[in-house]
């Protein structure tokens, strides 16, 4: 048994205050926070693309989402200002989006592993995001613009069930705009309006669509299991390996460090060993998601 | 460890007990009620229930709370205002403790203190309490702590070692902690009498009769991920889960929200890897919707994942209550070597 010295309370989380709020669909809402106690969030440091957090509305409960936004990367003595996309689900999810600018929730982390963005220096990158999804891709999507000259081609496919689905789309003419980036929107079959001038199909089919040969490629890919599913398909059919195709893995979690016991795969904690996997580390875990 | 240790009559006991309770600190041990036989903090060493057999639940509720507060939170104009709860600051006696259970608290330090965040209320406790384990005097018909790499006297956990002496018990330091508790009037005992009392607790050794589960069982369960036997003894589950809450190594918790308008509490409490809400995320989806799937994870979790080392090869310690108390008649040392042994079959086969 370890000697037990004075132990941080690690249940208990920082307070932040409700800067901003965004709504990117009818039920899918973006929040900019910052810290209450600016020394809090200089305590905090920052985070990698890919870690989430723990978001408490008092009250209702906690929930567990992924930090969309990259920290800064230098701290330049600015406390950080932290960004999450929900979606309205359940009782804290709703709660939350009950709150208005100025409200305080808490926040505990960052948890978990993070995107390899190290090793894809160089690489082209092809970021695949459906629905919410695209919410724990932005992360690594924002640092890798930060540093746009590092990779080579970055291809953003942005899929939903329709039209009014779509998150971040006041950001995408940005990412557009810029150079060696290209944007694509999609909506599934019978999701798109009569003005619609993106893609239609499932973004697994509109990928293979785009031809992108797997040639030193990194597949990020985000989405619900049975995109992932035909998703893994394509890209198999499409020549790229298991080991150049990057995702995240969701579960229930309750505590975020490994506890608790709810979030495994076999013997892969998805809050400590996770959310980032890649396809090859996928494949050898049991079939338990 | 202490090798001679002392030879204390039932009434040294009674005394021992007494002044450990006099000199403040708390001591929890096996009382009988009108209920079943549990671990409660005594008033007096009178209270306290020595007799062969286990108890219906084990002690870790006194080091992991069935609920406990992980911090308070009082809303106020200008926002939430944040409270730690207290530590503990009393030290604990767990009394009359069989030694599966006291490995069972081995168990539960490897999640609570072992890996990258410990948890402070749990290590506060864990700090201030002292176990003393008492050897087996009886084998239940689920007892199984041979099959695991236990036994009757085992001392994995165990501060003070107890044993049946006829009327007497022997009493032995296993750690520097156990000792701080021992007294200097206590009467030595002579390694004879130890060796008498170690061969009657071999014959209740002998008489649990549950094959071992062997040491490749990790593997060979986890090769048998999708084997027909989950579902054949899963048919039988009705998810009540009282396998996890009477057994010394579950570990599984929930973090909850309690308040209203004016504050409330963040908790933690018990929770089961059997219960189908376990897992379901907000969307509906659950990755063990199944009962299947979910006496899969808990035979696997006790037996497979996770494992700390090479020379741990289960988590189990083999109480057996959770086959005692099954309402089902769901056995888990059964099924755990039936799939590990049918295995073997197929190996032969091919």
């Amino acid at each position: 048994m370890p000697e037990v010295g004075p132990l941080r309370n690690p249940y208990r989380p920082g307070l932040l205050r409700i800067e901003t709020l965004r709504d990117e669909t009818p039920d899918v809402r973006t929040l900019g926070l910052c810290f209450v106690d600016e020394q809090e969030g200089r305590r905090l440091g920052g985070w990698e693309p890919g870690q989430f957090g723990e978001y408490t509305v008092f009250g209702a409960g906690e929930c567990v989402f992924a930090i969309a936004n990259a920290a800064p990367d230098d701290d330049g003595g600015e406390p950080p200002r932290v960004e999450c996309t929900f979606r309205a689900v359940g009782k804290v999810t709703t709660a939350l989006r009950g709150l208005g600018a100025g409200s305080v929730i808490g926040f505990r982390g960052p948890y978990g592993n993070a995107f390899p963005l190290a090793e894809w220096r160089g690489h082209d990158l092809a970021f695949l995001g459906g629905g919410i999804g695209m919410a724990a891709l932005r992360a690594a999507l924002c640092a890798v613009l930060r540093h746009r000259s590092d990779y080579g081609e970055v291809l953003v496919l942005n899929g939903a069930r329709s039209v009014a689905d779509l998150v971040y789309q006041e950001e995408m003419p940005a990412w557009a705009g810029l150079d060696g980036v290209r944007v694509v929107r999609a909506v599934d079959p019978g999701g798109e309006t009569a003005d619609w001038d993106g893609e239609v199909g499932l973004i697994p089919e509109v990928f293979e669509r785009l031809g992108l040969a797997p040639d030193g490629r990194i597949v990020v890919a985000c989405g619900p299991p049975v995109m992932l599913h035909f998703l893994f398909e394509a890209l198999g059919k499409l020549g790229y390996s298991p080991g150049q195709v990057i995702t995240t893995l969701e579960n229930k979690m309750k505590c975020g460090f490994g506890q608790c016991g709810r979030c495994n795969v076999g013997s892969f904690y998805v809050c400590r060993d996770g959310p980032v996997v890649s396809w090859e580390r996928m494949q050898a875990l049991p079939a338990d998601f | 460890m202490e090798q001679r240790g002392w030879r204390l009559s039932a009434e040294d006991v009674r005394t021992w007990v007494d002044r450990l309770i006099a000199e403040g600190r708390e001591v929890i041990a096996p009382v009988e009620g009108r209920g079943p036989r549990v671990f409660r903090p005594l008033g007096c060493a009178a209270e306290a229930c020595l007799d062969p057999g286990k108890t219906r639940w084990s002690p870790k509720e006194f080091l992991f709370p069935r609920t406990e507060t992980l911090y308070h939170y009082r809303l106020r104009a200008d926002g939430p205002e944040l409270h730690d709860p207290p530590l503990a600051e009393r030290e604990r006696v767990l009394f009359g403790v069989r030694p599966c259970d006291a490995a069972g608290l081995v168990r539960l330090d490897e999640v609570f203190l072992d890996g990258p965040v410990q948890d402070p209320l749990y290590a506060r406790r864990r700090e201030l309490t002292t176990v003393v384990a008492l050897a087996c005097q009886e084998a239940g018909p689920e007892c199984f702590c041979t099959a695991v790499g236990g036994s009757p006297m085992g001392t994995e956990g165990v501060d003070v070692l107890v044993l049946p002496f006829g009327a007497d018990w022997l009493v032995r330091a296993v750690t520097d902690k156990g000792r701080a508790l021992a007294a200097e009037s206590w009467t030595r005992a002579h390694a004879g009498q130890w060796s008498l009392a170690a061969d009657q607790v071999r014959r209740v050794e002998q008489r649990i009769a549950r094959a071992p589960v062997a040491g490749d069982v990790a593997a060979v369960l986890e090769r048998r991920f999708e084997d027909p036997v989950w579902q054949e003894t899963a048919r039988r589950c009705v998810s009540c889960s009282i396998c996890a809450y009477v057994c010394p190594s579950c570990s599984c918790f929930d973090v909850h929200h309690e308040g209203d308008a004016w504050g409330g509490r963040e908790i933690r409490c018990w929770d089961a890897c059997t219960f189908p809400l376990f897992t379901r995320h907000a969307s509906g989806h659950n990755p063990r919707g199944g009962s299947a799937a979910r006496y899969r994870q808990r035979a696997l979790h006790k037996f497979a994942y996770l494992l700390p080392d090479a020379e741990r090869t289960t988590r189990c310690v083999g109480c057996g209550r959770c086959i005692a108390l099954c309402p089902a008649g769901i056995d888990i040392h059964d099924t755990v070597t039936r799939t590990a042994a049918g295995a073997e079959g197929e190996g032969a086969d091919a």
